[in-house]
């Protein structure tokens, strides 16, 4: 099923290959594009409107009729946020315990992979099926416990809390993942290598990382999304601006006053720019995060 | 502090027994199962159809790819945000497309119905696109020979796409469909920017009434006891799922 993984040069290659491709769907030519176009237009529309009404004048915002084209844009809801609300403080949080979320899924999936790939472990199956239940579980099953461990462990409300609560959350899909690149790795190059002398760490660390390289940006990528964008676990755990994140800033635009849209808006804008910029740069990485992911599931 | 006092004394499945009889859950399980086969009937059928009308060589396929990419992966509460705004009552886009088409207002969050209604489209609009990528990919490396066997022998269009190519999807349809169970049964973040679980519980999915009632009820027993129903229930889902003959002949 890797071969699922759409990416440029198979289907180029296919369609080589193969100049008289069967069509799928030989309805007209047109009908296709409009299919086409109507997806993409649904698409984008919400988010061209997110966009729009962060860079709207508030009387624009609230005017009724509603226009869809503002009559004039301006930039104060990108200033507003960060001068009447804390969103630097909520950026802050939530590039720190990203990165150190993705380090340390990293450094720690990677050998955990390769032991599950390669070491016949006692109760193997048990902690196969784990690590699948621990991908299905709802986070909430998580939260509950660890905000009780992390209240009597007095580190409620801090970086260190969110930072350990992802990386146990995000751990079981990494090493999901990465079990399948490190299967894919041919056994032979490891052999040769232990012939040659090298021991278990050396085999890891000069051998088999750079060999399933792919796997592990794949799973840095997605498990830096995810942790960017999650809710739930920061919401459990933060209670104040010490670690509130940008999902949890979110939730803080809405006082008993209304709903402040625009600078709502402006803050969801901003953190969609992370995910603009991987689907635009880290595509292929993206797609063989989440296929791949799934389709060994 | 915390409600989990050591001193709690250990009380068995009863926890498990007034969550099965209490109509909140009853009534947060209902909506979990009305919107986990809302929303997969939607967009694994919207998903498919795109995904076989698109593919093929058409001009802005690999654009259109990269931008289906961006709704999954955004923040679902950015999402959420993002939809509590179109579906406004008196300044939000959807109702005031309905006005300039002469059709009623729909009151979309306010009435429990609809609130329903406007979570599933929110979650639509976000997954569907990651369906369409996933069977774009399936098609592409569907085998040729007896799509052209079929075309050569007369089949129709649709005979073919039901007879064959279906069929040959069929792993891939699988995939999609246990991603979606046990996605949908962990759905919080677009329902809470959207609703809080409201109006008057309409659209509290398990894990909604869970959080709500860890920590706003700060009754963690029966939070705890929830997720996990929740979690067997979306186990036995699958279990059946891969249980169906038709899923299961791959």
């Amino acid at each position: 099923m890797m071969a699922a993984v759409s990416d440029e040069t198979a289907d180029a290659a296919s369609v080589a290959v193969l100049p008289t491709r069967w069509r799928p769907f030989p309805i007209g030519l047109a009908a296709r594009y409009a299919v086409l176009l109507g997806t993409i237009l649904l698409t984008i529309f919400p988010l061209v409107r997110l966009v729009i009404t962060s860079l709207r004048i508030p009387a624009d915002i609230f005017a009724v009729p509603v226009h869809v084209i503002p009559a004039s844009i301006t930039w104060r809801q990108y200033v507003n946020v960060f001068t009447q609300y804390n969103l630097a403080g909520y950026l802050w949080n939530t590039i720190v315990v990203s990165l150190v979320t993705v380090v340390l899924v990293t450094v720690l999936a990677g050998p955990c992979a390769y032991a599950m790939a390669r070491f016949r472990l006692p109760f193997h199956r048990v902690i196969v099926s784990l690590l699948l239940i621990m991908r299905m579980i709802p986070v909430v099953a998580l939260a509950i416990p660890l905000f009780a461990v992390f209240a009597n462990l007095g580190l409620l409300d801090t970086l260190t809390s969110l930072v350990l609560a992802h990386t146990a959350a995000k751990l079981p899909v990494a090493i999901w993942l990465l079990i399948g690149f490190v299967q894919d790795v041919p056994k032979e190059i490891e052999e040769s290598a232990a012939m040659d002398g090298a021991g278990t760490l050396r085999t890891l660390v000069q051998i088999v990382t750079p060999l399933i390289a792919p796997g592990l940006g794949a799973s840095a990528v997605i498990t830096f999304l995810f942790t960017w964008n999650d809710l739930l676990i920061a919401l459990t755990l933060a209670s104040s601006e010490n670690a509130q994140t940008l999902p949890v800033g979110l939730t803080n635009f809405v006082s008993q006053y209304g709903v402040d849209w625009g600078a709502m808006s402006a803050a969801g804008v901003l953190m969609v720019i992370p995910t603009l910029i991987f689907v635009w740069f880290a595509q292929g990485l993206l797609v063989k995060g989440l296929v791949t992911g799934a389709v060994r599931g | 502090m915390g409600p989990e006092r050591p001193s709690a004394p250990f009380i068995g499945l009863n926890n498990y027994k007034e969550t099965l009889t209490s109509p909140r859950f009853q009534q947060s399980l209902r909506n979990q199962l009305v919107f986990t086969a809302a929303t997969i009937a939607v967009e694994i059928a919207a998903g498919m159809g795109v995904a076989v009308l698109i593919n093929g060589k058409l001009r802005g396929l690999r654009a259109a790819r990269t931008l289906l990419l961006i709704p999954p992966m955004i923040a679902p509460a950015v999402v959420g945000l993002n939809f509590r705004w179109l579906f406004n009552s008196q300044y939000g886009f959807i109702d005031a497309l309905l006005a300039d088409l002469h059709l009623p207002a729909i009151p979309w969050l306010s009435d429990p119905n609809w609130a329903l209604v406007s979570i599933i489209i929110a979650d639509v609009w976000q997954n569907t696109p990651l369906m369409v990528l996933l069977f774009l990919a399936g098609l592409q490396s569907l085998p040729q020979e007896p799509l052209e066997a079929a075309a050569v022998d007369g089949a129709s269009t649709w005979q073919i796409f039901w007879n064959i190519t279906l069929p040959l999807m069929r792993p891939v349809i699988v995939v999609a469909l246990m991603l979606r169970v046990i996605d949908t049964f962990r759905t919080f973040d677009v329902v809470w920017l959207m609703t809080q679980g409201g109006p008057g519980g309409a659209t509290s999915l398990v894990t909604v009434h869970a959080y709500l009632l860890a920590f706003q009820g700060v009754d963690f027993g029966h939070a705890a006891a929830v997720s996990y129903i929740a979690l067997v229930i979306s186990l036995v889902l699958l279990g059946v799922l891969y249980g169906l003959p038709w899923l299961r002949e791959t």
